[in-house]
C-alpha cells in the first residue's frame, strides 16, 4: 500500500475521533513538557552553576594547603618548600599566603571589619590574579613598603554608600593576637596603597572582604617564618593533575598536604549536575510512560471499533502487514504531534520556571558562607537552555513510547481473522 | 486453464468454469457462505483444497494468499462492507492503493469503474449518502477494480428491495458477459439464483443437486 495513502488514511482516522485523537495526545505531550521542561531548566542550572564555579575558580590556579585542616600543622610550608614548588615543570609562580583573622580597622571615626588579613607578597600575588585583583581606586605600589596595605571592596565598603579611607591615608588596624592568655589587642599603622573592586571569591577566600598587607610584615608582627598556603600559577590548565602530583610528591612522608584542583574539583560538580539532570528527566519519562498506556488503551478500543473495517480491508487484500503498519502510523503521528507540542511547552514552563526561582532569590538576603565568607545568593535565576540534542531525544522518546505502546494494539489488528472481523457487530 | 476445482465443507466437490456464472442456492445455514469463504481464501479449510488458475490456494502462505484474494478474486458482501469515512471513489480505490497503483492511475480506473456500473454522477458521495442499490453497485466495482478472475457475492440482493436486486442482478450478468470474468453468487432466493448459466442446490454442507438457470448454459 502507498505510504502516502496510509498517512492519509491514519490522519483521517484521527481527525474522525478528534476528541479522543486529543486526548491522547494530549498524554504525550505532558511527557515531553516534563522531560523538556526539567532538561532544559537542568542544562541551564548546570550551565549557570559552571559559569559561577568558573568565576569562582581560576583553572590555572591550584592551592596548597596543610592536610588535615583540623588536625595539620597551622603553618606548614617553609620557604624552601616554596622554591620546590615553583621549580616544577608547568608551574609560573608559586607564592606562600598567610592567613589571619581578628582584624579590625580604623580611620577617624570609621571603622572596618575585614573577615581575613591575607599577607601576600605584592607583587607575586597580583600576577596570579591579574585581572580578578583590578584596583577601584589606587594601583599597585612600585615599591612596597611595610606599611602598605591593600583592601577589598566589602572592607572599603561596609554599606553601600560609604567609602572607609581614600589612598594615600593612613589607617589604623587592630590586631587580636590570639597566641597569649588573654588576648593581647594592639594598635597598628598602615598606609593605604587602594581598594580592589568587586572581586568575588577566588576558592575559599573571598578577596573582597580582605585586607592585605606585605608577607614579611606580618612574619615579623606574628612572629612566624612559615607560611598558610601556597598558591601556584600553572602555564596551563592541562597542567593540574601533573603539577598536583609533583607537589604532592615533594611532601611525601614530610608532611600531609592537600592540593585543590580547580579543574578536578569543577569536574566533579560537573558529574554531580549531570546526575541531577539525568535523574529529573527520568522522573519525567514516568509521565510518558504513563502516556504511553493511554496511547495503548484507546488503540485496542479503535481495533476493537474498526474491527469491521480491518475485516473489509483484509478480505479484499490488505496484508497483515499493511494492517500494523497502518495503526503505528497513527501512533507514531500521536508521538510526533505530542512531541512537537511538548517541546515548546516544556521551554516555556522552563522560562516561567527559571524567573520564579530568580525572583525568589530577590527576597531572600544573601548569605555569608561561614567557611569562605563568599556572598552567595542561595537561589539565582537559570535560563534554561534547549539543546537540538534535547530536542532529537524528545522526538524519539515520544515516538518511540508511542509505537512501542501502539504495536500490542496494532499486532491484534493486523492479526484479526477476516472471516469472524467480518461478522463483528 | 482458468478451472477452479474445490473439495470442502462436508465432501463438497465442485468444478467452476472460467467465466461462468453460477449461483449456490440454499437455506440460511447450509454452508453457502462458508463454502464462498473458503472458495475466496478467506477461510482455510480443515481438508480439502481449492484451486485457481491451477493454484492451490491454501497451499501459499498468508502473504500469497492475501495477494491472491487482491488480484484474482473480488468480493460483493450482502452488507456491502464499505468503509464509511471514504466517497464511492476512495472506496473502489482501496484495493488498487493495496496493490501500489499510482494515484493518478487508480483515481481514472475507479472513475471508469463507477460509470460502467452506473455511478459515474456519485463517485463524491459517501455510503451513508447512497442508497442501497448504489452501495451494492461501489461494493460491486470494488470487487472488478482490479480485474479479478473470479467475482465471489454472498447475498449481493439480500439486503436490497426486489426491483433494486433484479437490477444488481442484471449488473453482474452484464458484467459477466461483457468482461468474460467468472461471477459466483451465494443466494437464499430461487428468484436471483435463476439468472445463472447454473444453479448448486446446497444443504447441510453437502451439493444436493444442480440444475441449468435462465441465464443459459455457459459457452
Amino acid at each position: 500500500m502507498r505510504r502516502k495513502q496510509i498517512l492519509a488514511s491514519a490522519w483521517q482516522n484521527m481527525k474522525q475521533r478528534r476528541f479522543r485523537t486529543s486526548l491522547t495526545t494530549l498524554g504525550v505531550v505532558i511527557g515531553i513538557t516534563a522531560i523538556i521542561g526539567l532538561a532544559s531548566l537542568g542544562e541551564g542550572f548546570r550551565v549557570t552553576i559552571g559559569k559561577q564555579m568558573e568565576q569562582g575558580f581560576e583553572l590555572n590556579v591550584l592551592t596548597v594547603l596543610p592536610g588535615g585542616i583540623l588536625t595539620g600543622v597551622p603553618s606548614p610550608f617553609t620557604n624552601d618548600d616554596i622554591q620546590n614548588i615553583s621549580k616544577i615543570d608547568g608551574v609560573t609562580t608559586a607564592t606562600p599566603i598567610i592567613q589571619k583573622s581578628d582584624v579590625k580597622l580604623f580611620n577617624g571615626d570609621k571603622t572596618s571589619k575585614p573577615l581575613v588579613m591575607l599577607a601576600v607578597n605584592f607583587s607575586e600575588f597580583w600576577t596570579i590574579y591579574p585581572d580578578r585583583l583590578a584596583f577601584e581606586s589606587g594601583s599597585l605600589p612600585q615599591s612596597i613598603r611595610n606599611d602598605t596595605s591593600i583592601i577589598g571592596y566589602n572592607v572599603q565598603h561596609p554599606t553601600e554608600n560609604e567609602s572607609f579611607a581614600y589612598t594615600g591615608q593612613n589607617i589604623t588596624v587592630q590586631i587580636t593576637f590570639r597566641q597569649t592568655l588573654p588576648p593581647r589587642r594592639e594598635n597598628f599603622t598602615f598606609n593605604l596603597a587602594g581598594a580592589i573592586a568587586k572581586s568575588g571569591a577566588a576558592g575559599f577566600i573571598n578577596f573582597d572582604d580582605a585586607i592585605f598587607i606585605p608577607m614579611d610584615t606580618a612574619k615579623e608582627l606574628y612572629n612566624i617564618t612559615n607560611s598558610d598556603m601556597i598558591f601556584v600559577k600553572i602555564a596551563n590548565p592541562s597542567y593540574s593533575d601533573s603539577v598536583a602530583k609533583a607537589i604532592q610528591n615533594r611532601f611525601e612522608g614530610e608532611e600531609d598536604v592537600r592540593v585543590l584542583v580547580p579543574a578536578a574539583f569543577l569536574e566533579q560538580v560537573e558529574s554531580v549536575l549531570n546526575m541531577l539532570q539525568i535523574f529529573l528527566t527520568g522522573i519525567a519519562s514516568i509521565a510518558l510512560l504513563v502516556a504511553g498506556l493511554g496511547i495503548m488503551n484507546i488503540m485496542t478500543v479503535s481495533v476493537m471499533e474498526r474491527t469491521r473495517e480491518i475485516g473489509i480491508l483484509k478480505a479484499i487484500g490488505a496484508r497483515s502487514r499493511t494492517i500494523l503498519t497502518m495503526f503505528l502510523t497513527e501512533a507514531t503521528l500521536i508521538g510526533i504531534l505530542g512531541g512537537l507540542a511538548g517541546i515548546p511547552l516544556g521551554y516555556a514552563i522552563a522560562q516561567v520556571m527559571g524567573r520564579f526561582l530568580f525572583r525568589f532569590s530577590a527576597e531572600v538576603t544573601p548569605r555569608r558562607s561561614i567557611i569562605t565568607g563568599a556572598t552567595t545568593h542561595p537561589l539565582m535565576e537559570v535560563s534554561p537552555i534547549l539543546s537540538l540534542e534535547w530536542v532529537l531525544i524528545a522526538i524519539v522518546f515520544a515516538v518511540g513510547v508511542s509505537v512501542l505502546f501502539g504495536w500490542y494494539p496494532a499486532r491484534k489488528a493486523a492479526k484479526l481473522d477476516p472471516v469472524k472481523a467480518l461478522r463483528y457487530e | 486453464m482458468g478451472m477452479v476445482i474445490v473439495s470442502a465443507l462436508r465432501g463438497v466437490s465442485l468444478q467452476i468454469e472460467e467465466g461462468e456464472f453460477v449461483a449456490i442456492l440454499g437455506p440460511s445455514g447450509s454452508g453457502k457462505s462458508t463454502l464462498l469463504h473458503v472458495l475466496g481464501g478467506l477461510d482455510r479449510p480443515e481438508e480439502g483444497e481449492v484451486l485457481i488458475d491451477g493454484i492451490s490456494l491454501y497451499a501459499l502462505n498468508d502473504n500469497k494468499l492475501t495477494d491472491m484474494r487482491l488480484h484474482k478474486i473480488g468480493f460483493v458482501f450482502q452488507f456491502f462492507n464499505l468503509l464509511p469515512r471514504l466517497t464511492a471513489l476512495r472506496n473502489v480505490e482501496i484495493p488498487l492503493t493495496l496493490a501500489n497503483v499510482s494515484e493518478q492511475e487508480s483515481v481514472r480506473k475507479a472513475r471508469e469503474m463507477l460509470e460502467l456500473v452506473g455511478l459515474g454522477d456519485r463517485i463524491a458521495h459517501r455510503p451513508t449518502e447512497l442508497s442501497g442499490g448504489e452501495q451494492q453497485r461501489v461494493a460491486i466495482a470494488r470487487a472488478l477494480i482490479n480485474d479479478p478472475k473470479i467475482v465471489l457475492a454472498d447475498e449481493p440482493t439480500g439486503n436490497l428491495d426486489t426491483t433494486t436486486g433484479g437490477e444488481i442482478v442484471r449488473l453482474m450478468q452484464r458484467l459477466n458477459k461483457e468482461k468474460g470474468q467468472t461471477f459466483v453468487v451465494v443466494t437464499h432466493d430461487p428468484s436471483v439464483a435463476e439468472n445463472a448459466n447454473r444453479i448448486l442446490f446446497l444443504k447441510d454442507g453437502l451439493i444436493q443437486g444442480e440444475k441449468e438457470g435462465a441465464g443459459g448454459a455457459h459457452q
